[in-house]
């Protein structure tokens, strides 16, 4: 049996994840104190990295489910369903960071512009996605009926985007967070926040896989076992 | 395309034989109907009616969300499910067989939702009935279109009534904007505004696409 525990990839998102949340910590700490926000304005450092997080999940989660279609190995299955998990986990966390800035900024929790409530149609969509692998029984028709939602969801994005936009009011959500809006000394701690991100992000979908790929095992040899005590 | 047309005239000779499905769409969506007057009368001031065409679509889409439940929980009686998948016909023609019947039943339903509501709300529903009546369509055809597919899911999972609910709603974002923002303008100056048209046309031929593709995976055997 492999030792799942101590795997390459494993040690070395997990050694990355360290440094780079420990410089991302001394940077933000360090970090302006914005002069019209206040420290709440830190979040910037949190928000935006997990929503990108997020995304790179879901979109994970279309692209696994559109290669189990079309090669069948479960693999791409527990790739698919490990990403939308950890897609999920980063979105809480951006619906938890994004409302607490917002109070502190706009003087409301919520805005229904366009990209809060497309990014809350989206995390709907995907915690549809893990229920309907849970409530589906049998592993390859869980696997099927999932990776067509999970791909139907990814494809819908720019439809919803252009839907939502025509409906949405004037959008209080700032545009663009690219460089040039970041002010004197945000830069640094806002890019080490988005790879600080994104290597949590790699760290828990590999241990996630760890565990997809454990549970198989397990089920594979309780199957065989049970083939054994029949014979 | 016969394929279509055996499986649309099945689904309306079951429909037309025991009628269950369209009397309970129908109940369902009156009750609905008598909720939201209650919930949210229209006031008789300016502007008061201006929730009306959301409170419409509500009364649709719970309605349909209901049907579209039914449409394949019919095939598992006699194993008729496994028959369906192992025709050797494309199964996409199979979907649209099933999602045309569908959007008929549902049309139904929602002339008899949009009769009791011009009643409950008190509105003149004649002078727009031919233009509403084409909105309405185009949004039957978006939500049976990704429904019928989600029908095709739900009825294999262990939570059937809340499973298709719950795929459906996220993903209907877009059909209920056009179908809502279409109805106002048809309500306020008796036109439909381009832009809620182009939505519900470009999100029909999107999802009736997407499902006719993904419908290949789900039926099993």
């Amino acid at each position: 049996m492999t030792d799942h525990t101590s795997s390459p990839w494993h040690r070395a998102t997990a050694g990355l994840l360290f440094v780079l949340a420990a410089l991302w910590i001394y940077l933000v700490w360090n970090a302006p104190i914005d002069r019209v926000q206040g420290v709440v304005q830190k979040i910037l450092y949190v928000h935006p990295p997990t929503a990108f997080a997020m995304y790179l999940g879901f979109v994970l989660t279309g692209v696994g489910g559109a290669l189990y279609l079309w090669r069948g190995d479960a693999r791409y299955d527990r790739f698919a369903a490990s990403s939308a998990e950890v897609g999920v986990l980063f979105a809480v966390l951006m619906l938890l960071s994004g409302p607490i800035w917002a109070k502190g900024t706009w003087g409301k929790w919520w805005s229904w512009d366009l990209r809060l409530t497309l990014t809350l149609v989206q995390f709907m969509v995907y915690v549809a996605y893990l229920l309907l692998r849970s409530f589906t029984e049998g592993s390859e028709r869980a696997a099927r009926f999932a990776a067509v939602y999970g791909i139907i969801g990814v494809v819908l994005i720019p439809l919803n985007y252009f839907a939502i936009d025509l409906a949405a009011g004037r959008s209080i959500h700032p545009e663009n967070l690219g460089d040039g809006s970041l002010g004197e000394g945000m830069r640094a701690p806002f890019w080490a926040g988005v790879v600080t991100s994104l290597t949590a992000f790699a760290y828990l979908l590999v241990r996630r896989l760890e565990v997809g790929g454990l549970r198989a095992e397990a089920a594979h040899r309780e199957a065989h076992d049970a083939l054994g005590a029949e014979g | 395309m016969n394929v279509l047309l055996a499986i649309l005239g099945k689904d309306l000779l079951i429909e037309w034989r025991r009628r269950d499905r369209l009397v309970a769409m129908s109940v369902f969506a009156v009750l609905v109907v008598l909720i939201l007057y209650f919930a949210a009368p229209p006031n008789r001031a300016e502007g008061g009616h201006a929730h009306v065409p959301g409170l419409l679509w509500v009364a649709y889409v719970f309605a349909t969300v209901l049907g579209l439940g039914r449409s394949f929980a019919l095939e598992l009686e006699n194993e008729a499910m496994s028959g369906l998948a192992l025709a050797p016909a494309d199964r996409g023609w199979i979907f649209l067989g099933k999602a045309l019947a569908n959007v008929l039943i549902v049309m139904v339903v929602q002339l008899l939702t949009a009769f009791a509501f011009a009643l409950a709300f008190d509105l003149d529903l004649w002078p727009i009935a031919p233009a509403l009546a084409g909105v309405s369509v185009l949004g039957a055809i978006g939500l049976c279109s990704l429904g019928t597919l989600f029908s095709a899911m739900a009825v294999r999972t262990t939570n059937r009534e809340v499973m298709l609910p719950l795929l459906m709603l996220p993903l209907m974002i877009p059909v209920l904007l056009g179908a809502v923002r279409a109805t106002q303008g048809l309500f306020e100056d008796g036109a439909v505004p381009a832009s809620a048209l182009q939505l519900l046309l470009v999100t029909d031929g999107v999802f009736l696409i997407v499902s006719f593709l993904g419908f290949e995976y789900v039926l099993d055997d």
